[in-house]
């Protein structure tokens, strides 16, 4: 990528949901994350911007906000950012508002602050189609004059349309550095605001603009005092003296910035915009079948068991197909090799046998993240939030919860990063601390594995899905109550009523939603090319030595009789049962006992903590081995369903029972294993001691109610 | 020791070294107040003291 040539920077600021990654995509070429609902921006992202002349500059996409009060860390990334506060950034040359066509009232409330910090600006009245659509005509002429000849441009960046208008735009408002005309603010409030600039450039010896001065003295949030310097003790008694005259004035000191400004936007788009004859009203119908109260959350169940129910159905044919490729590879590879049974084995049981449990589940990945795209991009997840707010509500947790846990269903570690948005520290806390709960894409494979293997084949298709469904309500069903006694017994949080905006309904967009498939697909496929290429190796290596040839002896000793495939088959499996891995499963089985796991599940699951999908690939490799090379190739679903216990009390039943099956299944659910998601725990914690409690409490819960499941349905059936 | 113990001991040797390399480097970059996912996905932002 060329680097800007003048080393302009522009920044990207807009209210939650208005088309800001996608207009920075569309501008910079680059593949943001966008969706349609607020908040999916949580940190500063950068591209290069080329300005259509030639001229580039370096184009920041930053969060969405509504004011510059910040109250949450990712509306202060914005703060810095515009005030040149963040290291190795500088004050941006020029900010592009992007504003929401349909809305620019509440809209411009943004930009007529961000005015107030003198930097050029750009106006661009996103989603331009939308307001057409609904009769809205904006005269841009009349309002750039009235905002005091700043560019306004008309864009619909979803469309691609209006671009290049953005472009020169850009271009020009950095050539002529023409400031958005500011707010008048009434005498009394100016004084005021004098007073705290004087007394805070006193206190602290430095410059303080009007901009800190405004947020001094409205806001309750002690960032901007925090940043210069002044300390309680020196601000306490100027701000309590600058409010009282705001007071004096018949202002409310905390009321006073958006009244103002509100009015004074009321006379900018006087007869901006005229309404004509549009359709209007559509989402709202859609709405009230969507979020009614009884049909919603039967529908949202209905949504969800379709949706898992499709990504089995569709992805079967092309699991078939990698499945037959992965065997085909097998028997090409292995006869070769007949001579070197040991690199056979790599190749052949481990390699293959591993990885290739792995990867027969990137259709299923890909069809779960095309339906995730969808249902995001049409704006219905949004409206998730509604149905599940009343759950969430009762537990304690803040309204903003709800992106960070919904991001969770596909992978736990952005979704962390989106608590961001959530302006209380402790419910913060408490909704990082249950985000791991959400049953993300890693969990997908198991469940998939066992549906497949055991719930289809014993109960029919149909009761995949639900048993599907099931499983990603489990963490939602402890999420729950650890949110409860965390936010209402042990952090204390203050409830918060639940302010979301809605997206309007859209139709997907379809390269928007094949590149989230593709990305996700090629980190799939990458994690099997990489990392469980590596965890397979080593899983293979300790399943296979040591090899001592006078197992093989005294087992054909034993057996004189029987059929050479026999004996072969029993040699191997004796092999692996005396390797590293098989002693090592076998001394820590007992603790997994009560769950009804095997060594070779114990195995498995000791093998997932650093990242869950690693199981598939690891009973792949311990069955193959089991088998040998060249022993007929069974799936591993077949060599699953075939296993059976070979002593104890449990000798000759199978080993995955329904009872074992569901306990797995839940383990896996609620367990804590994924050694990136406790790191980024701690990261956004800020120490250990979370993450480490998350770790333990979710481990220790998986054991108990894994027990439970197994020891009750065994009881059951 | 074969030819064939050999290879298979560089390749497991290489499989154990790449994963070490890996989870090091992750371990730094979070020391450092980089992405704590191994993800690139977020770019952390450390205002100036």
């Amino acid at each position: 990528m060329s680097t800007p040539e003048a080393g302009l920077l522009v920044a990207l600021v807009g209210n939650p949901n208005t088309g800001k990654s996608t207009l920075f995509n569309a501008l910079t070429g680059l593949r943001q994350r966008v969706g349609n609902y607020p908040g999916v921006t949580v940190a500063r992202k950068s591209g290069t911007c080329d300005l259509g002349d030639g001229q580039k500059v370096e184009l920041v996409d930053l969060p969405g906000l509504y004011s510059l009060a910040a109250a949450s860390p990712d509306e202060q990334v914005v703060i810095d950012a515009l005030s040149g506060n963040i290291a190795g950034d500088r004050r941006p040359d020029a900010v592009v508002l992007v504003v929401d066509s349909t809305n620019l009232l509440r809209n411009l409330f943004l930009a007529s602050q961000v005015a107030e910090l003198g930097r050029p600006v750009v106006i661009v009245l996103n989603q331009a189609d939308v307001a057409k659509e609904q009769g809205l005509r904006i005269d841009i002429d009349l309002l750039s004059r009235r905002l005091g000849g700043v560019p306004v441009v008309l864009s619909s960046a979803w469309k691609g349309e209006g671009i290049l208008d953005v472009r020169r735009a850009i271009a020009s408002a950095v050539a002529k550095q023409t400031p958005m005309k500011r707010v008048v603010w009434p005498t009394n409030i100016a004084a005021a605001l004098t007073d705290v600039a004087t007394a805070a450039a006193t206190d602290t010896g430095k410059q303080v603009s009007e901009a800190d001065a405004q947020r001094l003295l409205f806001d309750t949030n002690p960032s901007t005092a925090d940043r210069l310097g002044w300390t309680v003790t020196q601000r306490d008694k100027t701000l309590r003296s600058a409010r009282d005259r705001v007071r004096n004035s018949g202002y409310n000191p905390m009321a006073a910035e958006p009244l103002v400004h509100y009015a004074h936007l009321r006379t900018v788009l006087e007869g901006v915009v005229t309404e004509g004859a549009g359709k209007a009203g559509r989402s709202a119908a859609v709405d009230r079948l969507l979020l009614h109260r009884f049909l919603g959350p039967v529908l949202f169940l209905g949504i969800m068991l379709g949706f898992f129910g499709s990504v089995f159905w569709l992805a079967k044919f092309p699991m078939a197909w990698i499945q037959s490729g992965v065997d085909w590879t097998k028997t090409v590879v292995a006869p070769p090799l007949d001579a070197y049974p040991m690199l056979q084995s790599l190749l052949a049981d481990g390699i293959i046998g591993g990885v290739g449990a792995f990867l027969v589940f990137l259709p299923q990945i890909l069809i779960l993240f095309l339906f995730i795209g969808i249902l995001e991009d049409s704006g219905y997840m949004a409206r998730a939030a509604f149905i599940m707010d009343r759950l969430f509500s009762w537990c304690g947790l803040n309204g903003k919860s709800f992106v960070p846990l919904l991001s969770g269903f596909a992978c736990a570690i952005p979704s962390l990063l989106s608590t961001r948005t959530i302006e209380d520290p402790k419910a913060r806390l408490a909704t990082a601390f249950v985000v791991p709960f959400m049953s993300c894409s890693a969990r997908f494979p198991v469940y998939a594995l066992m549906c497949a293997a055991f719930i289809g084949p014993l109960y029919g298709p149909g009761w995949e899905s639900v048993v599907m469904v099931g499983m990603h309500c489990v963490g939602l069903l402890f999420a729950v109550p650890t949110a409860f006694v965390l936010t209402r017994l042990v952090l204390k949080v203050k409830p918060q009523p639940f302010v979301l905006e809605l997206p309007r309904y859209q139709m997907p967009k379809p390269r928007d939603v094949l590149w989230r498939m593709w990305q996700n697909a090629a980190e799939f496929v990458s994690k099997a090319g990489t990392v469980i290429f590596a965890i397979t190796i080593i899983v293979w290596a300790l399943s296979y030595f040591p090899r001592d040839a006078s197992v093989a002896e005294r087992i054909k000793a034993a057996n004189p009789a029987a059929a050479e495939e026999v004996v072969k088959a029993k040699v191997q499996a004796a092999y692996v049962e005396q390797s590293y891995m098989g002693r090592f499963g076998k001394a820590v089985q007992p603790i997994f006992d009560p769950l009804g796991f095997d060594w070779k599940i114990t195995v498995g699951v000791l093998a997932s903590f650093p990242a869950r999908e690693v199981i598939v690939s690891t009973l792949g490799v311990t069955y193959s081995v089991g088998e040998g090379a060249k022993a007929d190739s069974q799936h591993l679903r077949q060599a699953m369903q075939n296993a059976k216990w070979s002593e104890g009390p449990r000798a000759g039943t199978p080993i995955f029972s329904l009872a074992a099956v569901l306990a797995l299944m839940v383990f896996f659910a609620l367990c804590s294993q994924c050694g990136p998601t406790i790191a980024t725990l701690a990261q956004e914690t800020g120490g250990w001691k979370w993450a480490a409690g998350s770790f333990v409490y979710m481990t220790a819960l998986a054991w108990i109610v894994a027990t439970l499941v197994y020891q009750v349905v065994i009881r059951l059936s | 020791m074969n030819f064939e113990a050999i290879i298979v001991g560089v390749i497991v040797g290489f499989a154990v070294a790449w994963l070490a390399r890996r989870w090091i480097a992750a371990a730094r970059r979070r020391k450092e107040g980089g992405c704590a996912g191994d993800c690139g996905c977020s770019t952390k932002l450390n205002p100036k003291k």
